[in-house]
């Protein structure tokens, strides 16, 4: 790749060339230079030429018409200007001083405009703009005939003086007109982009809809979408509202949808879906969409109602993943990894080098409860495994009674995870430890209930049912189980009644912080994203009301950030509460401030809160053992520059840079936290590079970068079963064999690598990293900020549970074709690392290195698929998660 | 192995972990494992975060480039801000100034220059020097360890023998030799006539480094090389020279017969070297000169050396159209002898254009031969169009060498300008020269 800044060096290098040889040529050599052809070429256009100032009406139409044919007929290399042009360049001034006696009105005047027009082209003086100047003057239409580089000269022309007439205020009616012919043929003329550019630059990016059809819609929209990231605030929404408007136009509704969805609209989403009515095959496909972003539309009345009643509960039940588990356990056979593993399989001792933590554990009851969590993540959404759902009689006591006191509510808890999305199946097993006589396995066992109906939707709402009455009761750990499970069951669903049961508990200042702080996380979880006015103002009132002690516990914390997680996305609308929260304690104002700002412009990329966050990490402030809360703005502002940069490619890999700035330069305070936003920014995608500079962090001197960089390696490499992170996973837990909590750590980070045995992600991304998953996101959020910031309080400590957050974010990496009625439909298709395609042309592959495979398949972060077959046409055009096809009808069996 | 020699507790603490633990308040981890051995190539770049800046899609000059490289360099201006703030706040000179000192101290003067043999251990090592013996030696703890690798240079110190630094192993010294430092005079206007020619060899060469995105615009992938072929003489050197000149991209030249070496697998791993480099510090052209010196078809060789030669070809058969693209690295071939060349050698794909360099006609002649006598003192009765028009075959550099000649006429007769007759009598002996002893219309 010729380095950006080499490429106008040596394009300048060659152009001093050809003006070189230009100037050697008249000069020395002038006449003989010239072949014949040459010089009857130029001898002819001379007279032309003088032919022009020729007073009969007559002649001079022949002389530029004859003057035309020359310019539009000249072919040459590309590397040289046409003859023709050349040869008119000393006569560029005679022509512009005939085009100006010519009375306007006189026969010849546009004829000779465009002419003129054309040549300025290549001898105006940069930045005159005369190329335009004289269009304007000459023929209204015909732009195209002047072929597509002229066009693009024009276009760049139109682009400046918009944008100098629109501060001038001055009309721009006939640039307009100018536009609407060359909008048509760029889009006509495999010219999208320029298209699109024009379009932008005199912002009328909806004329961009009449001129799509189904030849170029595809083009069309990836570089609207490509241009989305980086453009300004209004533009932005209003390119994806274009290419919603244009995908609907051509029946791409699925595309549709994504753009409704990525626009955060339901009105949108509602009309993309009511268009697809009458028309099953795609509308069960929105359904499946629908269901993975975790949106419920309203299908008894309303925009997107259904009529039949069988449809509609057809397309209830896949919108809200009640087959979920079905499907994924389907997958899990056809890839034959059923077999439930115990967290052994996953430590792989025996292949650990050297000093082997032999003999008993140092901390027995720590490494139960790894494994706790190392088997609820392996054998996770499988129904079974060998520890807490096994009911082997020989054994006399339970996994659970393994655990001591706290940790039997996350032993317990576990359950959940293993019987993750079978509502059916799941809660009559967790139902027996409802009755325990321990609170903190009652406690779990109401986590459990919430985690199992995580992200499916039933209509008896037996989590709510359940988990209700348990709310109000007194033991603080059982009412912790019951509202964080309400919290992860509800996640992103916005329910009323959830509200309603954790909005008296975040208010009230007399229960204990940790519960209240829970409460409010909960909350957030069910509400991310929506600021939901009575959720933000109950929160405020509690960290009004609390006290200093409370605020500086890790619950105060977490108020926080339920608070931030409130307003995700939601960018202006926390302006007001930013407000209020400069009012607050200092102690945690600050902090406050910072939550807020990053997560309501997460993934917006925007540069000016990127720079205020780096002038916020570069704070040297002194702190001491009791003031620590004085920096903690700066770990969330270290995160928050992940959490700002990670929904594009560029920023993700430019924050990168600064974040080994940060490594370098950085407080305590700010190295701590770069192992977090590292891990935000590569969710389930073991970078090389990444994993390195984490493995080298996980041996920092300090100990918080070390755990947190562990946590970091667990994150990059969640659900991909990666052989090398498990292979520095493995060397660090006989590394820090001595080290309970670093063990402990490692061995979560174990689990998390084979989360689901590499068949899940917790990517909150998906379709193609177009859409975010705010529930996904909010989860991971929870635990990176909540854990991150005090880990041996939190993750490490008695909060364990708080990891149980991560649920939201599990999702099936895979792509399952199935036929209408939702059978499974093997197919052969492609899978490889994605590439960008954007404003490319022709039909470049969208896919690298790829291996076919038979459906169902896993796909990794980055990786794309495409159909392998000509016999199915699909009803998305991703082919992410479950997609279904039909036969192609054009389809031809082709014998060999 | 090396272990239970005199280095100094490297190992677990062992037996006395109990009383240890008793007496140490808190435990500290053992340092971290070492990364030795593991150098990695320099643009891989693994071992930090983004080092190198993310490369811009599309290629096109269109808007969302224009917005992309916007925001790149807003985050480097982000970036650049961060830091010089940092620099003020805390001034990294001034800290790494003491400790450089230190280590300067440490490592002593004058260092003695070794190579490493193996690494026993994270702290030991097994060096020899190029005279003495072997030596068993410790690496000194602020030696990077990732760049060690057996076989490289290091620095020791002149008393111990410590490793105290790396020589950091550039190129092969053969290859830099062949870069092109200062560029060449000859510009395209030197070149008389060959239009096509340049215009091809710019359109295969020099437009895919420069605008990369006409190639993709249109949907294809750029030429990879070129070979210049014709007669002697015709301006095949010249005019890539005139592209060496003109560009800013390395520039790389080796004639054909520097890439036979004496020892066997040297040369194929010239030609790797050759081809690192150019990979390096792409983009870049190659230009191989008189390739049938290794170029020629292959046949049951007899002799070691022919062998070794076919060998040097085949790892440049390897390089230019190998396993790994080289995407901006351009080869220029030239040759007289294209038709013995081996096919695998200029097949599409290696070699994608094959630029035929005739015998220059009239037009062209003459264009050269005002070249060559725009800068002579010519008399009035000199007639260029009687050569021109002659029927000769003359070439470029005959023609070159009529009007040095010519000139040299005049010279010897101590004349200020040159007449027809010297041209004429230049001519008569060049071209005797050329058709080895047969002068011009003898037997005609």
């Amino acid at each position: 790749m010729a380095k950006p800044e080499e490429a106008p060096k040596a394009d300048g290098a060659a152009d001093a060339k050809k003006k070189g040889d230009l100037d050697v040529e008249p000069g020395l050599l002038a006449e003989e230079e010239l072949s014949e052809e040459d010089q009857k070429l130029k001898d002819d256009l001379e007279l032309m030429v003088t032919r022009v100032g020729d007073a009969d009406a007559g002649v001079q139409k022949l002389a530029i018409e004859s003057l035309g044919n020359e310019i539009r007929t000249a072919t040459s290399s590309m590397t040289s200007v046409p003859k023709p042009l050349k040869f008119l360049r000393p006569h560029y001034e005679t022509l512009r001083a005939a085009l100006e006696g010519l009375a306007p009105g006189a026969p010849n005047r546009e004829a000779l405009a465009d002419v003129v027009s054309v040549l300025a082209m290549t001898s105006s003086e940069e930045g005159s703009r005369e190329t335009l100047k004289y269009k304007l003057q000459g023929a209204p239409e015909d732009v195209a005939k002047w072929g597509h580089e002229y066009i693009r000269h024009l276009a760049g022309e139109i682009g400046e003086e918009y944008e100098e007439r629109r501060s001038a205020d001055s009309p721009v009616d006939d640039l307009m007109s100018l536009v609407d012919q060359i909008v048509p043929y760029d889009m006509t003329h495999n010219a999208e982009p320029e298209a699109v550019d024009l379009l932008l630059e005199v912002e009328r990016i909806s004329l961009l809809e009449q001129h799509a059809d189904d030849k170029n819609y595809a083009r069309t929209c990836l570089y609207l979408l490509g241009c989305h990231s980086y453009l300004p605030e209004p533009d932005d929404a209003t390119v994806l509202r274009t290419a919603f408007n244009i995908y609907s136009k051509v029946g791409k509704h699925s595309d549709a949808l994504r753009m409704a969805l990525k626009l955060g609209s339901r009105e949108l989403a509602e009309q993309a879906f009511a268009a697809t009515a009458g028309d099953t095959f795609h509308q069960k496909q929105l359904a499946y969409i629908l269901g993975r972003h975790g949106l419920a539309l309203n299908l008894e009345d309303g925009p997107a109602a259904v009529a039949d009643d069988d449809l509609r509960e057809q397309l209830t039940q896949i919108m809200s993943n009640t087959k979920l588990n079905e499907q994924y356990l389907s997958l899990a056979r056809d890839l034959d990894v059923m077999e439930a593993k115990v967290p052994e399989d996953v430590y792989k001792m025996h292949l650990v080098e050297g000093r082997a933590p032999a003999g008993p554990a140092v901390d027995s009851a720590r490494a139960n409860l790894a494994s706790t969590f190392v088997n609820a993540f392996v054998n996770a959404g499988f129904g079974q495994d060998k520890l807490v759902t096994a009911t082997s009689e020989d054994e006399k006591v339970h996994w659970i009674f393994k655990n001591k006191d706290h940790g039997k509510m996350s032993a317990t808890a576990s359950l959940g995870t293993v019987l993750l999305w079978d509502v059916e199946g799941g809660l009559p097993q967790i139902d027996r430890f409802l009755y325990s006589t321990d609170n903190q396995v009652v406690a779990g066992a109401l986590l459990a209930v919430g985690i199992v109906n995580c992200g499916v939707l039933d209509e008896v709402d037996p989590a709510l049912a359940l988990l209700s009455d348990y709310v109000s009761k007194d033991d603080p750990q059982t009412r912790i189980g019951a509202i964080l499970g309400l919290g992860i069951a509800y996640a992103g669903r916005e329910k009323e009644e959830v509200a309603e049961l954790l909005l008296p508990l975040v208010m009230d200042t007399d229960l204990s912080m940790e519960v209240s702080s829970i409460a409010a996380l909960a909350l957030a979880l069910v509400f991310q994203g929506t600021a939901n006015g009575d959720a933000v103002e109950a929160i405020l009132q509690a960290l009004m009301l609390r006290g200093e002690a409370d605020l500086t516990q890790p619950g105060g914390r977490l108020m926080c950030l339920a608070l931030g997680l409130l307003f995700l996305h939601r960018q202006g609308a926390v302006d007001a509460t930013l407000e209020v929260a400069k009012t607050l304690d200092e102690k945690v104002s600050r902090f406050l401030q910072v939550i807020l700002d990053v997560c309501a412009y997460a993934g917006t990329g925007d540069v000016l809160k990127v720079q205020q966050l780096l002038a916020t990490c570069g704070e040297h402030i002194e702190a001491e053992e009791g003031t620590a809360w004085k920096t903690l703005h700066q770990s969330v502002a270290v995160l928050g520059l992940g959490l700002l940069a990670m929904s594009e490619e560029l920023g993700g890999q430019m924050s990168h840079r600064a974040l080994e700035h940060l490594l370098q330069y950085g407080e305590p305070a700010v190295r701590r936290a770069v192992p977090l936003a590292l891990a935000l920014l590569n969710v389930s995608s073991p970078d090389m590079s990444v994993m390195d500079t984490l493995s080298r962090l996980s041996h920092d001197t300090d100990t918080d970068v070390a755990m947190n960089a562990v946590l970091a390696l667990g994150f990059i490499g969640a659900g991909t079963n990666n052989a090398r992170l498990a292979g520095i996973l493995r060397n660090l837990s006989s590394y820090y064999y001595k080290e309970p909590t670093l063990l402990y750590l490692v061995r979560v980070a174990q689990g998390l690598v084979h989360m689901g045995k590499g068949l899940l992600t917790l990517n909150p991304y998906h379709s193609d990293h177009t859409l975010l998953n705010g529930t996904a996101l909010a989860g991971i959020l929870a635990v990176l900020l909540a854990g991150g910031l005090d880990m041996k309080a939190t993750l490490a400590g008695k909060q364990h549970y708080l990891l149980y957050c991560l649920t939201p974010a599990m999702k099936p990496r895979m792509l399952m074709t199935v036929d209408e009625s939702g059978q499974m439909l093997p197919c052969p298709v492609r899978v490889g690392q994605a590439v960008d395609t954007v404003a490319q042309a022709g039909r470049p592959k969208t896919i690298t290195g790829f291996q076919t495979h038979t459906t169902p398949v896993l796909l990794s972060v980055g990786e794309r698929a495409e159909l392998g077959t000509e016999k199915y046409t699909s009803a998305s055009s991703t082919l992410e998660g479950i997609v279904i096809l039909r036969e192609n009808p054009d389809y031809v069996e082709m014998h060999e | 192995m090396g272990q239970n020699q005199s280095a100094p507790g490297g190992g677990p603490p062992g037996g006395q972990e109990g009383k240890d633990k008793e007496k140490k308040k808190k435990y500290e981890p053992p340092p971290p494992p070492p990364r030795v051995g593991k150098k990695q190539r320099r643009r891989d770049g693994a071992s930090s975060l983004g080092t190198k800046l993310p490369t811009i899609t599309p290629t096109a000059k269109c808007k969302l480039r224009l917005l992309k490289l916007e925001r790149v360099k807003d985050w480097l201006l982000m970036e650049e801000e961060f830091v010089q703030n940092q620099e003020r706040l805390k001034p990294a000179d001034e800290r790494n100034e003491e400790e450089r000192t230190k280590v300067d101290d440490l490592r002593g003067t004058p260092l003695s220059v070794g190579t490493l043999e193996e690494i026993i251990d994270e702290n030991h090592a097994i060096v020899s020097s190029a005279v003495g013996p072997e030596y068993y030696v410790t690496i000194m703890s602020f030696v990077d360890k990732t760049q060690l690798e057996p076989g490289s240079t290091v620095l020791l110190h002149n008393k111990g023998n410590q490793v105290v630094g790396i020589l950091s192993d550039e190129a092969d010294p053969a290859v830099s030799v062949m870069k092109v430092e200062h560029a060449p005079t000859e510009s395209y206007a030197d070149v008389g006539g060959l239009e096509q020619q340049i215009q091809e060899i710019k359109e295969a060469v020099e437009l895919p480094l420069t605008h990369p995105e006409l190639y993709e615009d249109i949907g294809i992938k750029p030429p990879k090389g070129v070979i210049l072929y014709g007669e002697p003489g015709t301006g095949k050197t010249l005019l890539a020279k005139a592209v060496a000149n003109s560009t800013s991209a390395t520039f790389l030249r080796v004639v054909g017969s520097e890439l036979i070496q004496k020892y066997l697998g040297d040369g194929p791993k010239l030609v790797r070297e050759l081809f690192r480099v150019a990979d390096d510090q792409a983009p870049s052209i190659v230009f191989i000169d008189e390739i049938d010196a290794v170029g020629t078809k292959r046949y049951d060789a007899h002799s070691g050396g022919e062998r070794e030669i076919q060998r040097t070809m085949l790892e440049l058969l390897n390089q230019l159209d190998g396993f790994d693209a080289m995407t901006d690295v351009k080869v220029i071939m030239a040759t007289n002898r294209i038709d013995s060349l081996d096919p695998a050698l200029i097949r599409p794909g290696r070699i994608d254009r094959k630029i035929e360099f005739p015998l220059p006609d009239q037009k062209t002649k003459r264009r050269i031969f005002q070249i060559h006598t725009g800068r002579m003192t010519l008399a009035d009765d000199v007639n260029i169009e009687e050569f021109v028009m002659a029927k000769d075959e003359l070439s470029g550099a005959d023609i070159k060498a009529m009007c040095t000649e010519a000139g040299l006429l005049a010279l010897r007769e101590r004349r200020m300008c040159v007449t027809q007759e010297d041209f004429k009598k230049a001519k008569e002996k060049v071209l005797f020269k050329k058709k080895e002893g047969v002068p011009e219309g003898l037997y005609m």
